[in-house]
């Protein structure tokens, strides 16, 4: 009987302890005033971790802006690019912050605010590699995109026989370097990350032919929301007509991609 | 890519590190409560009502036989769709649910096979001497079976540890969540995930102490 109720008392101390640790671990603030905002921390430069370890980019000082305009809180969850839709439709984010490109199968499920980046979609290759130049040139080649993007449907909209074979990545840099290390042939993604990529990693890498499509990217929100995305847009609005996007753009790139 | 950058390697270390307790913590607690709930399973496994063995068997069928990862998915991102109040579950609690339920079902099976493995004759002496069923099984059978038991919970306790590597997936920051995040920040793949490759194998490294220091306690006559 002693036993038995040792046994409980443990285990009551273990809750305790638990739901204790847990709330300092979670920083869990979700007041009516902010915003938390789903990120991958690993899509340089849009959103990753400087040297000490501090989330930055390009979506971190635009969240940033528009919380200071609408006059909320913003906090940053970041979590695998794979689990971000996850996490929004179970309400632990209100939105994603990482490039989301607008498409019909997105539209039915989510409400876009309005768009923040214009871009194309552009193949990285192996520098050596003049072959490919555009989605035709890929038909018997690998290719790689990242999980849950939008290139993979990009391309199998153009494949419709089935000739070009997709691999995916959990991560983009993954992918960059899987070209590098010659185990595919090309990755589709966005034309300014390559750009940055190629740049700073030092992979023997080039973009391939000109940009496959042009797209936008924005913030989905799960339906019923309209009074913050209302909130968002007017935001962003404001950012484009004093010139603030253009600002936070050109810290992070050589070009703007707010530019529509 | 210019070869091996030691320096990195050296720099990143720290930045990980930081993440070191929601590891550590995530991993104790699952344990503590899959060694509870995994003993709990094996008795009502033992249980002479069909129903409440057969169901605790499927449990711990169940659990053992699928990925980790396809648990934590089903419950923080599949069961909210039916569940909605579930959505309230945060990452750091629904991980430890998750692995201490996935545990349980390891931890049960060694537990069962550990309390077979005591002869039958210490049951029936332990019985003999009028204690019931339950008194014989607290005092006499399962201090023994935990001896045995201890080597394989060590196993699972560390296949724990390395199995808290996916919980960044639902946006826990646990040192492989950090080191994703700097290896793609940094184009260091092989430097970050070879620094947090060396933590665990040094967290397994005094989980391995811990249990052999144990072992050799128990060995000695006593008892936990």
């Amino acid at each position: 009987m002693k036993k038995i109720i040792l046994l409980l008392a443990v285990l009551a101390a273990l809750f305790g302890a638990v739901v204790f640790i847990g709330a300092s671990f979670t920083s869990e603030s979700t007041g009516e005033n902010t915003l938390v905002i789903g990120m991958s921390g690993g899509y340089k430069p849009y959103t990753f971790t400087d040297e000490s370890g501090n989330l930055v980019g390009f979506e971190v000082d635009t969240w940033e802006e528009i919380g200071k305009r609408i006059g909320k809180n913003i906090e940053f969850q970041t979590a695998d690019f794979s689990g971000l839709f996850g996490l929004l439709d179970s309400g632990k984010i209100d939105t994603i912050s990482n490039q989301i490109t607008v498409n019909e199968n997105r539209l039915e499920k989510y409400d876009f605010s309005k768009p923040y980046v214009y871009y194309g979609a552009q193949l990285v290759v192996a520098a050596g590699n003049d072959e490919i130049v555009d989605l035709g040139t890929l038909k018997g080649k690998k290719v790689g995109v990242s999980l849950g993007s939008n290139y993979e449907e990009m391309i199998k909209t153009f494949d419709t026989e089935g000739l070009i074979e997709v691999i995916t990545y959990e991560s983009y840099q993954g992918s960059l370097q899987d070209v590098a290390l010659g185990r595919i042939e090309a990755v589709l993604n966005d034309r300014l990350a390559g750009m940055t990529a190629i740049e700073e990693s030092g992979l023997e890498l080039k973009l391939a032919g000109e940009p496959v499509e042009m797209l936008f990217n924005a913030f989905p929100f799960a339906k019923g929301n309209e009074v913050v995305i209302d909130e968002v847009n007017e935001a962003i609005e404001a950012m484009y007509a004093d010139g603030t996007f253009e600002e936070i753009s050109l810290k992070w790139f050589p070009v703007n991609i707010t530019d529509n | 890519m210019n070869g091996f950058d030691f320096k990195y390697l050296l720099e990143v270390f720290p930045i990980i590190i930081r993440a070191l307790p929601v590891t550590i913590v995530i991993s104790i607690f699952s344990m503590a409560f899959g060694l509870i709930l995994g003993t709990a399973v094996t008795f009502l496994r033992r249980s002479s009502l069909v129903f409440l063995n057969k169901s605790f068997n499927l449990y711990v069928s169940f659990f053992r036989g699928t990925p980790l990862m396809v648990q934590l998915f089903i419950f923080f991102f599949g069961l909210p769709q039916i569940i909605p109040v579930l959505s309230k579950v945060n990452a750091f609690y629904a991980s430890i649910l998750v692995l201490s339920i996935n545990a349980s079902a390891y931890i049960s099976e060694v537990i069962k096979a550990t309390i077979d493995a005591v002869d039958r004759g210490q049951l029936e002496a332990a019985l003999s001497l009028g204690m019931t069923k339950f008194q014989a099984m607290e005092r006499v059978v399962l201090p023994q079976a935990f001896k045995i038991a201890l080597l394989p919970l060590g196993n699972t306790f560390i296949s724990l540890i390395q199995g808290t590597a996916i919980t960044f997936m639902i946006g826990l920051k646990d040192i492989m969540g950090v080191s994703k995040v700097s290896a793609a920040s940094s184009y260091r793949f092989l430097e970050a995930y070879l620094a947090v490759g060396i933590i665990y194998w040094i967290l397994t490294l005094i989980v391995t102490r811990l249990i052999n220091y144990l072992s050799y306690k128990l060995s000695k006559g006593g008892v936990i």
